[in-house]
């Protein structure tokens, strides 16, 4: 008996909690629905329900609201972003953790130290950078800035290569294997984790930042622009009062892919970061 | 460190003596970069090199000479323009662009120091092919070259194009924005119409000067203060949270566990930009929780205890600056905890068996198990991560900026004469000095100050682990 | 321009491959053809403003046989609402000016309030035309982003009601036109609820304030700003000027004048503190509004739609009313607010730009801005119809138009005044002493550019 109590008290404590985790979700989810098309400061539930939004975000695209366009455009980038950061972070990390060879030190140092740097203060010298080789207002432009110095990450998949066996490297070289056969026939395949948890992390990124891209796709044209960025911009002072709800749905249609990744990949996720992060 | 000084010592020097002790080919090396590969018959890689050293004298004398002779005035002639009525369009003379002076003069010197360092590094090359031939030894085809790239060289095909990104998308544009700390580019020296030019430790100085035109000294303290603060704060609040919160869901007493670890994912799983904007409308002045709080009749007892001012009608949860950082770092735990839970889920499952068994057959309850067993565990395995974390979080830009752009007015003059607000990291102090007010001098001075801040503690914190050199020992 | 792509050759020799790996993925191609006039909205073409891509296209289009007219690239930034109408406007300028060359005109997006923050970043890379808030231009002009009117210029001035009228002041820096009036409806004025107030109640605040009170709801005005804020200081006579290096002169902490300094700071907590009054912010403004707890309130056009969907038949605007300051009744002043368009200097045709913004601001358009999107005309002729008249806000803007002064203040003056305006708002909590707190705030709008 005092055992059923203690364990719906158990229960019960974990679902407040998960309750009030997901209680700005919700109100997401439910101002997503809202047949006001401004922002409800007051109250918690609409007043009306309705479809409207969603149908308006995906099939009716305006000058503002240019959703598909956003949504392939970083889609794109993002496939791309994610194939180099993912090939950089795995080549250095392998590189770092079972080769030896005379720079190794050096590189690891100047990586720690360049990681330092407040990321943002290159912003405007990246974006001339970009402009010399003319692409700004590109996709390619966006891919590079996401995925060109990706090599710094290597630290969590390094730890997770350092928790391999070294005998197992060495038995392949024994038997004739190049290191690049060593590296794609039998680290790659037994790094599931690390691979699956470099892979979401690099194709997370351009989902999520508004800052970059922002001030790389400068042209003003809407359709050009990814979800980031148009959705940040509905909340424009000009723009709030109309767009709010559908900015909620765009929230909504950009949380469910990754939040089906994460239900997904949570195990690989756990291994691959304590795998990593831990070790090293 | 001797040994170390002596390796660099060979480096410089070798060179000169493969020079001078190299034969008449290896000299020619040193005008004609291929010309000791082509002695041993190594045709191709002789003319790639050729071709190399071609390709830099040219950028050299067309590219480098014109950026880098102005380098030193970052440009002299300012735009002029007249509108000529004739073919509708403007006439400019040739402007200096100093950005772009700096940018390309800088672009320059890592090309070129890159290829001296090859240049140099090739005479060696050369005259060890003319040791090889000497003694007889084998010299290697080009597909026996290529071949080593896959092989005994496998670590310079693996990392030459990350280093490449690197060196364009971060060392670059780092070298440029520390240059700017150390010019007087801000809105008053824009280019493309008006130059920039060197002011030497100027920007510094201001940064630590305090009077009455100047109150950067000021804010760079608050703001440094805060910024620790936060950091400390951020880092252990969700840390102890995480594992707590794992600790419970992965007791064997809980049912469902997948599931109750989604739905705390479900929270991190939506953009930050989307999240937080909510939150901060939730706890905006006239938000829905304030509407509740009044309601319930929270506000009117936090008046009546002096936590909340009497002459406002509201909890301004966002907007005075107790109140936020009390809020922001609450958020902050909403937004990481479910993030660390994951990470500790991982870690407790590795925690060794029989430590715990020996603690409870010693008779240890919950509270000591988890106080004598799990956290030493925990700090002992995941001490580094601590150190990046707390880094991280003294560079953590999107949840202050995302819950209080546009909402946090600060009430201290001399914070805002510096554009500065109380609850401003460094970091997002620099951007609101780019992006709003193109002050581009003190975001890159703040920049370097952050740079040397983290590092700091960087270095105390791995010294106190004394980790890197014990590597080897984890690898089984 | 060489020098510039014998470095892009070389960058891209030493990135090589990392490229050209995705390179068939671009989804802007900088080649665009020239021949995409017909349907030149936003998602046609390419919208770098690079001189390579453009002076390409020239090449071809000269070379061309089918026609010997020159082919002009332009790119356009206006509002997210006007995009429709915009394009409206260039198809009426692509057919007016269809004899002198063709046109490949490019619209973007770019708020008028932010538009400022994209160009400076870099002017280059910003449209040719672009519309801003008047507040912008000193800033503009500094950087040296735009192009001074050369084309029509007086007659530009005459239609907006000569030298002397407030859109052109706007728009003139140093003597010099640098821009075209689109609409003069970007200032503040005030909106209330005819079923709470009579016309003579909306004459003074105390009065209104009182009328709120008594109905157990609240008028409104943004305290932490230094926009709205400006009304109190300029309206006890109280003066604020920009001087040409960029800084600000200010007497706000006078203990001279008439009306002290510290007597409107007093004033303004008077209003701060009163039941009837409540500082909120522009989201604030229109919740409260349509939730019924705001019945009165200083806010401007962008919202006029909000208060006549909440109000109904009971909207009503007005110039903004008298308060009590030292004793006596103050008419309050205003920033008079103007959207400007503006041609960018960087522009590589910037004759052909100077047509574009004076057509998307001739008479027409101003009419047809009022008529699609309600914006109140800048040009005289078109400010002068009776429909203009006829709309509540437009007719407000016109009578505070007569206490509003052109906004013109340096860079400096933003972040102490709406510092001050949250001190105050909060109802000086620290009890910090009057004179000492505008006298931080005048330190503050008058330092120098750093």
């Amino acid at each position: 008996m005092k055992k059923t109590i203690k364990s719906i008290l158990r229960h019960g404590f974990l679902a407040i909690l998960a309750f009030i985790w997901l209680i700005p979700i919700i109100w997401l989810f439910c101002t997503s629905f809202s047949a006001y098309p401004g922002i409800n400061i007051s109250k918690f539930f609409p007043d009306q329900w309705t479809f409207q939004n969603y149908r308006l975000l995906l099939f009716d695209a305006d000058t503002v609201a240019q959703f598909p366009n956003w949504f392939m455009n970083t889609l794109t980038i993002a496939v791309f972003t994610c194939i180099i950061s993912s090939m950089f972070v795995l080549m250095v990390s392998y590189a770092i953790s079972c080769m030896r060879f005379k720079m190794r030190k050096p590189f690891m140092n100047i990586a720690i130290l360049l990681n330092l740097f407040p990321g943002f203060l290159a912003m405007i010298a990246v974006y001339f950078i970009l402009k010399s080789l003319n692409m700004t207002n590109t996709r390619i432009g966006l891919i590079l800035v996401y995925s060109g110095s990706s090599g710094l990450g290597y630290l969590v998949a390094k730890g997770f290569f350092d928790t391999i066996s070294k005998s197992l490297r060495e038995a392949a070289s024994i038997e004739g294997a190049s290191q690049l056969q060593i590296f794609t026939k039998i680290v790659l395949p037994i790094s599931k984790p690390i691979i699956v948890y470099t892979v979401i992390s690099s194709f997370l990124v351009p989902w999520m930042d508004f800052i970059f891209a922002r001030i790389i796709l400068n042209s003003g044209i809407s359709s050009e622009q990814t979800v980031a960025i148009g959705l940040y911009r509905m909340l424009d002072k000009t723009l709030i009062n109309s767009y709010f709800a559908r900015f909620c749905a765009g929230g909504v249609l950009v949380s469910i892919p990754i939040s089906i990744l994460f239900m997904f990949m949570q195990k690989f996720y756990v291994e691959g970061i304590t795998g990593g992060s831990v070790k090293g | 460190m001797n040994k170390k000084l002596i390796a660099l010592k060979d480096g410089f020097l070798r060179p000169g003596k493969s020079f001078l002790e190299g034969d008449i080919f290896v000299k020619l090396s040193a005008l004609l970069m291929g010309a000791g590969y082509f002695r041993r018959k190594q045709i191709i890689k002789g003319l790639i090199i050729t071709i190399f050293q071609f390709v830099v004298i040219f950028f050299a004398f067309t590219v480098a000479v014109p950026y880098l002779s102005k380098i030193t005035t970052l440009g002299t002639v300012q735009r002029e323009s007249v509108f000529n009525f004739e073919t509708m369009k403007n006439e400019e003379n040739d402007y200096d662009h100093s950005f772009k002076i700096l940018l390309y003069g800088i672009i320059c010197i890592v090309v070129l120091t890159m290829s001296v360092v090859i240049y140099f590094i090739n005479i060696t090359r050369v005259r060890n092919l003319q040791l090889l031939a000497e003694n007889g030894k084998h010299i290697n085809s080009i597909s026996e070259d290529i071949r080593a790239y896959k092989n005994d060289k496998f670590h310079m095909t693996l990392l030459f194009f990350p280093i490449m990104g690197v060196v364009t998308f971060t060392i670059i544009p780092l070298l440029v924005m520390i240059s700017v700390a150390f010019t007087n580019y801000d809105q008053n020296h824009m280019p493309p119409t008006s130059l920039f030019t060197w002011v030497g430790i100027e920007n510094f100085k201001n940064m630590f000067t305090n009077s009455v035109t100047i109150s950067f000294g000021y804010a760079f303290r608050t703001v440094l203060g805060w910024t620790l603060v936060w950091a400390f704060f951020a880092t252990f609040t969700n840390y102890i949270g995480g594992i707590l919160l794992a600790m419970f869901i992965n007791n064997r007493k809980t049912k469902f566990q997948r599931v109750w670890r989604m739905l705390f994912v479900v929270a991190i799983a939506v953009p930050q930009f989307v999240s937080l904007l909510l939150v901060r409308n939730f706890f905006a002045d006239t938000g829905i929780v304030n509407t509740i709080c009044s309601n319930i009749g929270l506000t009117h007892l936090l008046q009546s205890i002096g936590l909340v001012n009497a002459n406002i009608s509201y909890i301004p949860f966002l907007t005075s600056p107790g109140w936020a950082k009390f809020m922001i770092i609450l958020l902050n735990m909403w937004v990481g905890i479910p993030y660390l839970m994951l990470i500790a889920t991982g870690v407790l499952m590795n925690i060794p068996m029989d430590i715990r068994e020996s603690a409870r057959i010693d008779g240890a309850n919950g509270f000591q198990e988890f106080t004598r067993i799990t956290m030493p565990y925990m700090l002992f395995v995941t001490g580094p991560f601590l150190v990046t974390q707390f880094v991280g979080n003294i560079n953590n830009f999107n949840v202050i900026y995302l819950l209080t752009q546009d909402v946090y007015v600060t009430l201290d003059q001399a914070l805002a004469n510096s554009r500065a607000k109380e609850i401003d990291l460094l970091i997002t102090w620099l951007f609101r000095l780019t992006n709003e007010y193109y002050n581009y001098k003190m975001a890159s001075v703040i920049g370097i100050l952050v740079f040397v801040i983290c590092a700091i503690f960087t270095l105390i914190a791995f010294n106190s682990m004394i980790r890197g050199n014990k590597e080897e020992n984890f690898q089984v | 321009m060489k020098k510039r792509k014998l470095l892009a050759i070389v960058m891209a020799v030493m990135m090589i491959s990392s490229l050209t790996a995705c390179g068939s993925n671009s989804g802007t191609s900088t080649d665009t053809t020239p021949t995409a006039t017909t349907a030149a909205t936003t998602d046609t073409t390419a919208a770098t403003a690079t001189p390579e891509p453009t002076k390409a296209a020239e090449a071809t289009a000269t070379s061309a046989p089918a026609t010997d007219l020159e082919t002009i690239e332009l790119t356009m930034w206006g509002a997210e609402e006007d995009q429709t109408m915009l394009s409206e406007m260039v198809e009426s300028f692509k057919a007016a000016y269809a004899d002198k060359a063709n046109f490949v005109i490019n619209l973007g997006v770019e708020s008028e309030s932010t538009a400022k923050d994209t160009v400076l970043t870099d002017i280059e890379a910003a449209a040719d035309v672009f519309a801003f808030a008047d507040d912008q231009l000193n800033e503009l002009v500094n950087a040296g982003a735009l192009q001074a009117v050369q084309i029509d210029t007086d007659a530009i001035i005459a239609a907006n009601g000569g030298a002397d009228a407030g859109s052109v002041k706007a728009a003139t820096s140093d003597g010099t036109l640098y821009a075209y009036p689109m609409t003069a409806d970007n200032g503040y004025f005030m909106f209330y609820n005819k079923e709470y107030f009579t016309e003579d109640d909306v004459m003074s605040l105390d009065k209104m304030m009182e009328v709120a009170a008594n109905a157990g709801k609240q008028i409104t005005m943004q305290f932490d700003s230094g926009w709205y804020l400006y009304s109190f200081f300029q309206g006890a006579g109280l003066s604020l000027q920009l001087q040409p290096d960029g800084t600000n002169l200010c007497d706000w902490n006078s203990t001279t004048t008439a009306i002290k300094g510290v007597d409107v700071v007093q004033a303004m907590l008077d209003i701060a503190a009163n039941p009837g009054f409540v500082s909120l912010g522009d989201a604030a403004f229109v919740t409260g509004v349509q939730d019924g707890s705001i019945i009165a309130g200083v806010n401007g056009t962008w919202n006029a739609n909000v208060a006549a969907e909440s109000w109904g038949d009971n909207y009503a605007a007005t110039k903004l009313p008298t308060y009590t300051v030292a004793g006596q009744q103050v008419q309050m002043s205003s920033f008079a607010g103007y959207k400007l368009v503006g041609v960018n200097a960087y522009s590589d045709n910037v004759g052909w730009a100077m047509y574009l913004a004076e057509w998307i601001t001739n008479y027409d358009n101003q009419v047809k801005r009022f008529e699609q999107r309600g914006l109140g005309p800048s040009n005289v002729e078109a400010g002068a119809s009776d429909s203009v008249q006829a709309s509540p806000a437009i007719a407000a803007l016109a009578k505070q138009s007569l206490y509003a002064t052109v906004q013109r203040v340096g860079g400096n003056y933003w972040s102490p005044t709406e510092t001050f305006g949250a001190i105050i708002a909060a109802g000086n909590i620290d009890g910090t002493d009057l004179q000492t707190l505008v006298d931080n705030m005048v330190d503050g709008i008058t330092a120098p550019v750093q």
